[in-house]
C-alpha cells in the first residue's frame, strides 16, 4: 500500500517544537517560542495565529437541510447562524447548504448512539449529501485579546455587530480573499475567529495577517494552544 | 459612502463584494415563434435607464447568491423596493 502525505497550504516562519502525524497530516502541536502555558495563563495580551487546515471539514447540501443532523447535531435554521457543540461547528451558509468543521476537541464517540439505517444522514461517510472539503481549502484561527483590532486592518466587516450572537458566520472577503469567517467568541481576552478560504491563498493570507498583527505581537501557535483556548470558552 | 448592496443572505455589504449581472429583463421569451431578431434583442439590448432600474447582482466574494435589487443609476445607490415602485 502506498503511503500518502497531506500537506497544509499554510507555513509559518517559525520552527515546530512538537509535531504529530495524524491521518497523513503532519500537525504542529507547538512552535518554538510560543510558550507552553495554556492559553491565557502566560499573558493576557497573547495573540496567536493557528493553522487548522488539517481539521476535517464537510459541506452539506440538500433541499431539506432540516432532515440532516451531522454527527447527530441539528443544523441552525437562521441564515449565517453557527452552532458549536462537542467540538463540531456547523454554519448555515444559505437555504440549502451548511458547512461542518470537526474542531480538534471533537468527541469521536458521538455517532455511537445513532440509530439510523445504512443511508444514515448523520454520518458524512454514508450520506450523499456531504462533500469533504478538507483538502480544497485552508483553515486558520486567530485568537487573543486583539483579534478584532487585527481583522479591522484586513476587512470592513463588523464583527462587533450587536445584532449578532456568537458563534456566527460571515461569507465575505478578508484581505480581499473570499472567506467563510466564524466568530467564536468576542469575550475580551478570549476573543477568536476561525476562517477558511481556497487553498491557494494560504501563503499570502499568512503574510497579510502576520503583517497586520505585528503591532499586536501576533505569533504563530500550534494546535495545542487552540485546544486550550477552545476548552476555556 | 460608496455603493452598498443588500444581499438577501448576508445583509448590507460593500459594493465591491458583488458583480453586476445586467438589467432585469424579465423571463426569457417563449421558444414558440421566437425569431433570431427577438432573441438578439432580448440578449443584447438594454434600457439603460437614467434613474431607478431593476438589476441582477451576484455576491461573488460572499455567499455566491444571485438576486435582484433596484438601483438608482444616476446616484449609484440602492433604493428600497417600495421606493422603486413609486
Amino acid at each position: 500500500m502506498v503511503e500518502i502525505k497531506r500537506y497544509s497550504p499554510v507555513a509559518f516562519k517559525a520552527s515546530p517544537k512538537r509535531t504529530e502525524v495524524r491521518d497523513n497530516w503532519t500537525v504542529v502541536l507547538e512552535y518554538d517560542g510560543e510558550g507552553q502555558a495554556a492559553f491565557g495563563q502566560s499573558s493576557v495580551n497573547d495573540n496567536y495565529l493557528v493553522d487548522l487546515s488539517h481539521i476535517t471539514r464537510f459541506d452539506v447540501q440538500s433541499s431539506n437541510l432540516d432532515s440532516i443532523t451531522p454527527f447527530g447535531i441539528k443544523i441552525p435554521q437562521g441564515l449565517c447562524e453557527s452552532y458549536l457543540q462537542d467540538g463540531v461547528l456547523i454554519n448555515r451558509m444559505n437555504r440549502i447548504q451548511a458547512s461542518v468543521f470537526c474542531l480538534p476537541n471533537k468527541k469521536n464517540e458521538m455517532l455511537t448512539e445513532c440509530k439510523c439505517d445504512a443511508d444514515c444522514k448523520c454520518d458524512p461517510q454514508n450520506s450523499s449529501s456531504y462533500t469533504e472539503t478538507t483538502e480544497v481549502g485552508m483553515c486558520m484561527a486567530i485568537i487573543g485579546k486583539n483579534v478584532f483590532s487585527i481583522t479591522e486592518k484586513l476587512t470592513s466587516l463588523d464583527f462587533m455587530d450587536s445584532a449578532k450572537t456568537t458563534p456566527f458566520l460571515y461569507q465575505a472577503p478578508m484581505s480581499h480573499i473570499p472567506c467563510q469567517i466564524i466568530t467564536l467568541s468576542r469575550d475580551s481576552a478570549k476573543s477568536g475567529i476561525i476562517f477558511t478560504a481556497s487553498r491557494g491563498y494560504g501563503k499570502d493570507m499568512v503574510h497579510a495577517i502576520m503583517d497586520a498583527g505585528e503591532e499586536f505581537g501576533l505569533k504563530p501557535a500550534g494546535e495545542d494552544k487552540f485546544k486550550s483556548w477552545l476548552n476555556n470558552l | 459612502m460608496s455603493l452598498t448592496i443588500t444581499c438577501p443572505i448576508c445583509g448590507k455589504r460593500d459594493g465591491y463584494e458583488f458583480r453586476f449581472g445586467g438589467e432585469d429583463k424579465g423571463p426569457r421569451p417563449e421558444e414558440d415563434g421566437l425569431t433570431p431578431q427577438r432573441w438578439c434583442e432580448y440578449v443584447h439590448l438594454n434600457e439603460c435607464v437614467a434613474g431607478v432600474q431593476k438589476e441582477w447582482w451576484v455576491h461573488k466574494d460572499g455567499c455566491g447568491s444571485w438576486f435582484t435589487i433596484h438601483r438608482d443609476s444616476v446616484m449609484n445607490v440602492e433604493v428600497a423596493t417600495l421606493e422603486a415602485h413609486k
